[in-house]
This record gives C-alpha cells, sequence and structure tokens, in this order.
C-alpha cells in the first residue's frame, strides 16, 4: 500500500536536506552549474530502488525512474563503504559488485561536488541565536569532537592492554613479530633439511 | 458510472443542468481558493505531496520538453515540472478558475519560478492550444469537476504530441473494504467540520467528498481514456485506491 510513496517520502527528504546543505555554502551553486541538467542513477541492489539524481539551477532533484540517464551506478550495501576509496573501484567492478553503465565522468562530478561541499553551519545558526551565541556552540561542539576523539583513542589503548597484558586474549605485536620470524625461520630450517635429505639417501 | 451527455450532470450528489455546473463548480473554488494548499496538506496529512512527486516519476520528463499541468490550480505540480524541464523547456499552467490561477502565480512567483511558466485559463473541455503541442499532460485532482470528461480527454489527446504521456491523478475507490469504511467516515464527518473550521466552507468540502463518489473507479477512467484515444492505458492505486494515477500514451 505504501511501497509506492516511501520511494517518493525518501526523494522529497533527501532533496530538502541537499537544499539546505547548498544554500548554506556560497559557492555550492557556482560549483552545480557544472553539472546542470546531468542525470545519475544510483542502484541499491537489496533494496531494489533507483534513485535518480539531476542537477537543477540552484539544487539537487531526486526521483525514483527508469528512464534513460547520463550514469548509472548499481551496487550492494557491503560494497556501498569502499566506493570512497578509489583503489578500490577496478577490483569492485571485477567482482561484479559494482556496475557502471554510462559516463563515468558525471558519478566523478557528483562525487566531487557533494564532497566539497562545506556548509557554513556557524552563519545558519546565527540566524537564530545571535553570532556570539552560534560562535560559541560551534567552538564548543569542535571541542567536544576533539573530547570524544581523545576519549575514544584511550578507551582503545586501555582495551588492548586489557586483552593483551591482564587477559592474555591476544599476543602483543611484539610478541606476534617475534612469532612469525621464528616461524619463517622453522619453515626455512625444514626447506633446507629438505635440499639435503637426497644427498643423506645416496 | 456513465456521463450525462446532454441537459443533465452531477454536482456532487445533486443532479443539475449541465450548463451550470461550470459556475457551481466555479463557485467552489472561488471559495476556498485561498486556503486550498493548507487544507490539502491537513486533509491528506501531506501525503498529496507524495502523490504528486509519483505523478512526476511516471512521466518520464525531460529538460526541454513541454509540458501542460492542467487544472493546475495552486501550481504544486508545475513547480516540480518547472524545475525539471530546465530553462529551455516550458510548462503551461492551465485552470478554468481564475482565483486558483491567481494564487498559483503568486505562489510561483514567490518559489523564483517565474522564467518557463505560462499561465492559461482555460477549460479542459476546449483546449485553446494547436495540436501535438506537449510532451506531457498532467491533470492532478481536476478531471473530476469537469462536466464532459470525455470531451476533456479527447482535447487533451488533441493537443498532445505523439509519444506523449498523459497523466491522470484523482481520488478513486479504495481496494479494501474496511478501507473504504474508514474512508467514507473520514470523508463525511470530519471532513465538512475540517473545512468549516479552517476554511469556514462547510458545503465546498461536503461537495468534494461527493464528488469523489461520483467518479468513476479505476477501470472507467481507464476505459474512458482508451476510448478517447490513449494506447497503453494503465493506472497504479495509492494509498490503497484512494487515489489512482492513470497513465496513457498517444502513438
Amino acid at each position: 500500500m505504501l511501497t509506492a510513496l516511501l520511494p517518493q517520502l525518501l526523494c522529497a527528504s533527501a532533496e530538502r536536506l541537499c537544499q539546505s546543505l547548498i544554500s548554506m555554502d556560497s559557492g555550492a551553486i557556482a560549483r552545480l552549474k557544472k553539472l546542470q541538467g546531468k542525470q545519475l542513477a544510483f542502484t541499491v541492489r537489496e533494496f531494489n530502488l533507483r534513485l535518480v539524481v539531476t542537477a537543477g539551477a540552484d539544487r539537487l532533484l531526486f526521483n525514483q525512474h527508469n528512464e534513460v540517464v547520463d550514469c548509472a551506478i548499481s551496487t550492494d550495501l557491503a560494497s556501498l563503504r569502499q566506493l570512497r576509496d578509489a583503489s578500490q573501484l577496478t577490483r569492485l567492478i571485477k567482482a561484479d559488485a559494482l556496475q557502471i553503465d554510462g559516463d563515468i565522468q558525471v558519478a566523478q562530478q557528483y562525487s566531487y561536488f557533494l564532497q566539497s561541499l562545506n556548509p557554513d553551519w556557524q552563519e545558519a545558526l546565527s540566524g537564530y541565536v545571535g553570532d556570539a551565541m552560534a560562535h560559541k556552540i560551534a567552538l564548543s561542539i569542535g571541542q567536544l569532537q576533539q573530547y570524544m576523539q581523545q576519549k575514544a583513542g584511550l578507551l582503545e589503548q586501555s582495551f588492548t592492554m586489557l586483552a593483551q597484558d591482564e587477559l592474555l586474549l591476544t599476543p602483543g605485536s611484539l610478541e606476534l613479530q617475534q612469532f612469525s620470524q621464528d616461524v619463517s625461520e622453522i619453515s626455512a630450517r625444514v626447506d633446507r633439511l629438505l635440499a639435503r635429505l637426497p644427498g643423506v639417501k645416496e | 458510472m456513465t456521463e450525462p451527455k446532454h441537459d443533465t450532470t452531477h454536482f456532487g450528489y445533486k443532479t443539475v443542468p449541465a450548463a451550470e455546473k461550470v459556475s457551481l463548480v466555479a463557485n467552489v473554488f472561488h471559495s476556498v481558493a485561498a486556503k486550498y494548499d493548507i487544507m490539502n496538506d491537513v486533509m491528506s496529512l501531506g501525503i498529496h505531496r507524495l502523490w504528486k512527486r509519483f505523478t512526476l516519476d511516471c512521466s518520464g520528463v525531460r529538460p526541454g520538453q513541454h509540458v501542460l499541468d492542467l487544472a493546475g490550480g495552486t501550481g504544486d505540480i508545475a513547480a516540480l515540472f518547472s524545475r525539471r524541464v530546465g530553462p529551455s523547456g516550458k510548462v503551461v499552467l492551465a485552470d478554468i478558475n481564475e482565483s486558483m490561477l491567481n494564487v498559483g502565480r503568486d505562489k510561483l512567483r514567490d518559489l523564483g519560478l517565474i522564467n518557463n511558466i505560462e499561465f492559461v485559463q482555460a477549460n479542459a473541455e476546449a483546449l485553446p492550444f494547436a495540436d501535438n503541442s506537449f510532451d506531457i499532460i498532467s491533470i492532478g485532482f481536476g478531471l473530476r469537476n469537469v462536466t464532459d470528461k470525455a470531451a476533456a480527454l479527447k482535447s487533451m489527446f488533441r493537443v498532445l504530441k505523439p509519444g506523449g504521456r498523459l497523466l491522470v491523478l484523482e481520488f478513486s475507490k479504495p481496494e479494501q473494504q474496511w478501507l473504504s469504511k474508514v474512508y467514507d467516515m473520514y470523508s463525511f464527518k470530519l471532513l465538512p467540520v475540517m473545512g468549516q473550521l479552517i476554511a469556514n466552507d462547510k458545503e465546498s468540502y461536503q461537495y468534494l467528498a461527493e464528488s469523489i463518489r461520483m467518479h468513476p473507479d479505476q477501470e472507467t477512467l481507464k476505459a474512458m481514456m482508451v476510448e478517447a484515444g490513449f494506447a497503453e492505458v494503465s493506472y497504479h492505486n495509492l494509498t490503497g485506491g484512494i487515489v489512482a494515477l492513470h497513465r496513457g500514451f498517444k502513438f
């Protein structure tokens, strides 16, 4: 009953979100001009859903249809994360996890546009709470982010120490190195021994 | 349901002289024009926007195309099309009602959509355009108010280019019995009250509920489109059939 309308809701929300992001970035519309009229289709195989993005004069338009587009990308959820890493693309295409039809430059241009979007949150926020408050909030968020990163790093370090030194669940990196060195040494000795065997037999 | 050809026609549940329907419908829309958008949002909980987007997706619209948005009212569908046909395309927003057209014109101007939209006051039964003028024609929640639907469909067929599509978005018949009951209760009990509270006009929303019931169901409208000359006519039920989108091609 709602299957036809859910993708519409998704498209409308994506359109709204992109519109606010673009309006917060003063240089975005000029960069968008290069893309104007170009269509990129994106299919996620698990959902059997094909979203088409079209660049308008001052916004990105989202639709869901099966008409011809400039470039069509089809992939699955697992490969979606690896798409950011350009060196993985060839491997994904070979493994049939990623399919690209049409002009790949269009996909690259869209990717570049989205990555270069730099919304000025502070400016937008200052309209509601004033310049000083907006700056303070942005500063606090920045500090919070830094603090969280620091804490996450510390936590990770503590867990590693706990697992390696206290609970002895995993070996330390030096131990592992030593172990693999020993293994290689034994393997080399076995090889040498094997090479000498025929001579001993005679 | 058959559409009376002469003398009398339906106006909601009432039977009125055919010549009077246009002015009766006009009165309804003169009365609701100012509150039309907010009532649409309240009545459908905003879902009408998704129905209209779905219409757009079924149109296959491309930059540079010419689109006619018939009974375009306050310009929701025209706005969607305008952004997609781009500066090289054209959207004609046509409505028989001047008040609705004025509201639509103001709204689209406020949205900054001026370059590729034209406004025409026109009767769908006798469209004032040359043959084969448009790539796409859409009529959203308008066909049920037209007195002679067969003539309107023929007129649309005439102005559509070969290869073009007609999209009719209109209230229809719910697929499930239970939904039909809930929907009836909603339209006849709640809707007129909401109309009274928001638009201060109970009768117009009573007419809306009645006119929906008198409108041809999915299969009948499909047959009417085929009769008018459209090929590959199909329809999608939306929200359980409360609304249906019919699509036909001219070859």
